[in-house]
């Protein structure tokens, strides 16, 4: 049975690219729905003063603001609407919840090291993998 | 170890601070903090006057920015929430750890002072990034909390600069002062932005660093000390930051840069991990005397005003980190408190910034698209405080 719903995490890397295209060329042949999800990071933990969290918070909606748009001409330029979900949180949390709250049947994602922080916790992609409730596609 | 030796070592560690802060996505001023703790204790290092004095400005530029980032109109809208709110949190810790401290620790009457104001804050960047975090800060317990929040620093603020003063001939000028630079720079401001600023030469930060100077010298000439007047001008030259955002921005430049840096490494520096592992007992009774006092405090009152959200409100309030290092860093550079007694406070401090912040993540986090459901209803009390006066 064809995938009808994928769910695809992009941040502008360029695993994510690769894996935002491999869902496209899946969609395109299979006439699924797309939806691509931008995980804000958290904020500054323990922030010791309110700038630091506005300047955060600043580059972060501005980065994802241009990240948006990019990933709905991408999926314009493939013949691919692309519904674009940005929401602050943790990544392998979120995906996995936001796959299951839109019913998503493939969660398409890029393997990707975030060195230190991976290192310590384990990549987003393994967490998902782990976690999620549908297939899971990691492109590498 | 020689002046450069140590300002190599700092600025070295105030880098990797902002690169691992970056990585793990934690305050820069925390690994700041942690930095300094290993340099002070790692190094033999004796902190020289240099860093005391830079680390000094730094803490007065910092309660500065802390007054120039609160939002006066919230305020207004919320102020009887907020007054509440924020007058219990800092009342109820503040008495109880300088009870703890005096008659339970034997600290002098000055050091259990100092005490009861590091542990009596709440901090406004620790709460504010949880409520943004989250989208809560839309929101109408968002709004309260968060007025909250800068009431009761004010009282911390104050009390900071009340409770210390020796009465002398300077201090008529020292208020004198504050009152004519909290009332004069907000109406020069429009003026002097227009004529002399967005040049790299920077007259407008100059500007509010002379201002500040000149409350720090006129602050120690009446043995009192500048936070009060800093944030109180900090606040009144807010609603300019807030239309201004570009200037606010360069000011953060500086500020993030060079001197906070200073600041939280000097107070790292200065935390003995011998002292604080003898004493590991006194840590969690402090601790206790911050926490439990603000959660008995706040709880009624967040559930009169954050119903249904109490429990994350009031934890949210038991939260400190800026001011609670100022307080303590001020205790030490005045001979107020030893370096044992700073290094319980800071720890302390630190321990609350982090402890009830992921209680209240992981255990009591609103939702937030219910929230605004509730808000739009009218349900719960939205901010009708103001309007309604």
């Amino acid at each position: 049975m064809p995938f009808t719903n994928l769910l695809v995490a992009v941040d502008g890397s360029e695993a994510s690219n690769r894996a935002l295209s491999k869902a496209l060329e899946l969609a395109a042949l299979t006439g699924a729905a797309v939806t691509a999800l931008a995980v804000e990071g958290p904020l500054p933990a323990y922030a010791a003063t309110v700038g630091e969290v506005d300047e955060v918070k600043r580059e972060k909606d501005a980065f994802f603001g241009g990240l948006a748009r990019d990933v709905r001409e991408q999926g314009e330029r493939a013949g691919v609407p692309i519904d674009v979900d940005v929401r602050p949180g943790h990544a392998a949390e979120l995906i996995s919840r936001v796959a299951k709250e839109r019913g998503a049947d493939l969660i398409v994602l890029g393997h990707r090291g975030h060195f230190l922080r991976d290192h310590l916790l384990g990549s987003t992609a393994d967490r998902v993998a782990e976690h999620a409730e549908c297939p899971v596609l990691i492109v590498k | 170890m020689s002046s450069l030796a140590l300002a190599t070592i700092l600025l070295g560690a105030a880098l990797a601070a902002s690169m691992i802060s970056v990585e793990l996505g934690i305050s820069v001023a925390l690994i700041e903090l942690g930095l300094g703790v290993a340099i002070g204790n790692v190094f033999d290092v004796t902190t020289p006057e240099w860093l005391v004095f830079l680390a000094g400005f730094a803490g007065i530029l910092l309660t500065f920015l802390a007054g120039a980032e609160v939002d006066v109109q919230q305020l207004k809208r919320e102020w009887r929430s907020s007054t509440a709110i924020g007058v219990v949190s800092f009342a109820a810790p503040f008495l109880a750890a300088m009870a703890l401290a005096y008659w339970g620790l034997g600290w002098t009457s000055d050091a259990a002072k100092i005490a009861g104001l590091a542990l009596s804050t709440t901090s406004l960047a620790v709460v504010y990034a949880v409520l943004v975090e989250t989208g809560l800060n839309r929101t109408v317990i968002g709004k309260r909390v968060m007025a909250a929040t800068f009431v009761t620093d004010l009282g911390t603020v104050a009390a900071l600069s009340i409770l210390f003063i020796t009465p002398n001939v300077w201090f008529i000028p020292f208020v004198g002062v504050s009152i004519a630079l909290i009332l004069g720079l907000p109406r020069l401001a429009p003026w002097f932005f227009a004529r002399f600023g967005d040049r790299v030469i920077e007259p407008e930060i100059k500007l509010a660093f002379a201002g500040l100077f000149l409350l720090m010298w006129l602050g120690a000439k009446a043995d009192s000390h500048a936070v009060l007047p800093a944030f109180v001008l900090g606040l009144a030259l807010s609603s300019h930051y807030a239309s201004h955002r570009t200037e606010q921005e360069r000011l953060r430049v500086v500020a993030f840069a060079f001197l906070t840096p200073l600041f939280f490494l000097r107070g790292g520096m200065s935390v003995s991990v011998p002292a604080l592992w003898a004493n590991l007992g006194i840590l969690v009774l402090l601790l206790v005397a911050k926490v439990v006092p603000k959660i008995v405090g706040v709880y009624p009152l967040a559930r009169r005003y954050c119903a249904p959200h109490a429990t994350f409100a009031t934890l949210l309030m038991s939260t400190g980190l800026t001011f609670g290092t100022i307080s303590s860093l001020y205790g030490l550079n005045a001979g107020i408190i030893d370096e044992t007694q700073f290094s319980l406070l800071v720890a302390v401090v630190v321990l609350s910034a982090i402890i009830p912040t992921v209680i209240a993540q992981r255990f009591f986090q609103p939702d937030v698209a219910e929230e605004a459901r509730r808000d739009a209803a009218g349900i719960g009390g939205p901010a009708l405080e103001g309007e309604g006066g």
